[in-house]
């Protein structure tokens, strides 16, 4: 098991959040699913570092990781590319990408190949690598912060919400490739988006009320009656 | 980028307006570039600490202060030359720095900036204070010869050695600079300054960053302390002048512009010598900081205003 949450719970002041999820990542892509507040950001920001564990267990690669500070979680081997991206506006598309590798001992001496494979996978970026991130639009910041992401040559991706105020056609665009990266890495993914997401991974969770309410695979959940009214709305 | 042009827009007006005083009255020009860089020299780590990661840190001068005193007892216990004291005071000073941010500082980085404000505040006057306490407020000035070295062009003779500093900020603005865009510690400083949960993220202890950019200013700051042995009697209070016209620099220079703290200065500094040079206009060299800071935050304010 490359991720391995058993039991967690978490919360804000006296407020829990997190009622003992319990979610397991393979060398896979898996979805979490779920309406707004229903803790998957919470969940991400725990796995992250950025909150602490009530209780329970967030085991990366083996090891324990959760309530460890956000920057050594992140040079441990796992990549997170945030809902708000958190990129660096005042600094070019390749500095950006540079820092994604910079700190992480995974990706230390390899850093112009795992570039080689982000400009392939976003040529855009490519031609771009000199312009000011900030100044770039929210489809191809979302593409750069992907590829800072992959940069650090990660065990483990997890993208919070990758469509989120994008163009359909951009949304189809990212899925396409995720689709293509998951044999080289494990994803998480969350997502409003059901229905292309469902295209781009292998099993998902449906998260509702800080609690598991479902697992299955892709082709389970594409069929299941709850998902189907809840989130395909069909 | 708009920083490029505001460089340029200040070198500009410092050439023209030194061009127009050389003609006229050439020590006040040698003069104010060399006051220029004194502040220049100052106002720059500053500049780092502020404009790159966002620190307010109004404790700044007392740090120069700090460092010249433990220079000042350093050379009259051992007789040794300030001169050899700059890079040990620097060192000094930048531990002395990395432990004041450790206790106090990073403390009250989560907070508004208003309680930045008002603890580096209070860290300045607690400085001085003490200073005064253990020391009392005599001034105190180490003597040197070569200090008043003097070179004679024409008709005109001045000072040279004061050029040292014009020398130094120029050092340390092209210095930072390699050290923003080069070097993999710096990029994550400038990250840290843009982002700091993005740079998280990204696996750079934010933390620690913080602590080492305010060690370096400290370290800067701290060396300028020695130098500034060189020429200036110190005494408690020397320093709380300079937080403000570095802070008056940075902000006109325009916040995370480090090479245009060196425009402003000379712009300020040659307008000081040049009130200075006339009897009648003496006593208001010290207020063109000041009248100068006011103008450049009404204008940005009313530009924020009409956009």
């Amino acid at each position: 098991m490359i991720l391995d949450i058993d039991r967690l719970e978490t919360g804000y002041g006296k407020l829990k959040v997190l009622f003992g999820v319990d979610l397991k990542v393979g060398k896979e892509s898996v979805g979490l699913f779920g309406p707004n507040g229903a803790g998957k950001t919470t969940l991400i920001n725990t796995i992250m570092g950025m909150q602490k564990p009530w209780s329970g267990s967030v085991k990366f690669d083996g090891l324990e990781i959760g309530g460890k500070a956000t920057h050594l979680v992140a040079r441990s081997g796992i990549a997170l590319v945030p809902q708000e991206r958190e990129l660096f506006p005042g600094m070019s598309v390749a500095d950006n990408l540079e820092l994604g590798a910079a700190w992480v001992p995974r990706a230390a001496g390899i850093a112009k190949r795992q570039l080689d494979m982000v400009v392939e996978l976003f040529p855009i970026l490519k031609e771009r690598l000199r312009q000011y991130v900030g100044t770039m639009s929210g489809g191809q910041q979302r593409m750069v912060a992907i590829g800072r992401a992959l940069m650090a040559n990660p065990l483990l991706l997890i993208l919070d919400e990758p469509s989120l105020g994008l163009q359909p056609s951009i949304v189809a665009e990212v899925f396409e490739r995720l689709a293509l990266l998951k044999k080289d890495v494990a994803i998480l993914v969350t997502e409003q988006n059901v229905r292309e997401s469902l295209k781009a991974i292998d099993r998902g969770y449906v998260l509702e009320n800080g609690a598991v309410a479902l697992e299955d695979t892709a082709a389970g959940l594409a069929k299941n009656p709850h998902v189907v009214s809840a989130y395909l709305g069909i | 980028m708009a920083t490029k042009r505001r460089t340029t827009i200040l070198v500009v007006l410092g050439l023209a307006a030194a061009i127009l005083v050389a003609i006229w009255k050439p020590t006040v020009l040698i003069y104010g570039v060399q006051q220029a860089g004194l502040y220049a020299a100052i106002a720059i780590p500053m500049g780092l600490v502020l404009g790159i990661v966002h620190i307010v840190n109004l404790a700044h001068g007392e740090f120069m202060m700090i460092a010249a005193y433990a220079t000042y007892f350093a050379c009259r216990a051992t007789g040794m030359d300030p001169l050899i004291a700059v890079l040990p005071a620097a060192a000094v000073t930048a531990a002395f720095g990395w432990v004041v941010y450790k206790l106090t500082i990073r403390r009250a980085l989560k907070a508004p900036e208003l309680n930045q404000l008002i603890l580096t505040f209070g860290l300045g006057i607690m400085f001085s204070q003490l200073v005064n306490l253990f020391f009392t407020s005599q001034t105190r000035k180490i003597s040197l010869d070569y200090v008043s070295a003097s070179v004679t062009i024409g008709e005109t003779s001045f000072g040279v050695w004061q050029f040292v500093f014009v020398a130094v900020a120029a050092a340390m603005a092209y210095g930072l600079k390699l050290f923003l865009t080069r070097t993999t510690l710096g990029k994550a400083a400038l990250a840290v300054g843009q982002n700091p949960k993005g740079a998280a993220i990204v696996g750079i202890d934010v933390d620690r960053t913080y602590g080492i950019v305010f060690a370096i200013a400290a370290a800067l700051v701290g060396g300028m302390g020695a130098l500034f042995l060189t020429r200036s009697a110190i005494f408690p209070a020397v320093g709380s002048p300079f937080t403000m016209k570095s802070f008056s620099l940075v902000a006109m220079a325009g916040i995370g512009n480090i090479p245009g703290i060196l425009g402003s200065a000379i712009l300020l500094g040659i307008a000081e010598s040049l009130l200075r040079a006339f009897r009648a206009t003496r006593g208001w060299a010290d207020i063109v900081f000041f009248v100068l800071i006011i103008a450049v935050i009404l204008g940005r304010t009313l530009k924020w205003r009409k956009s």
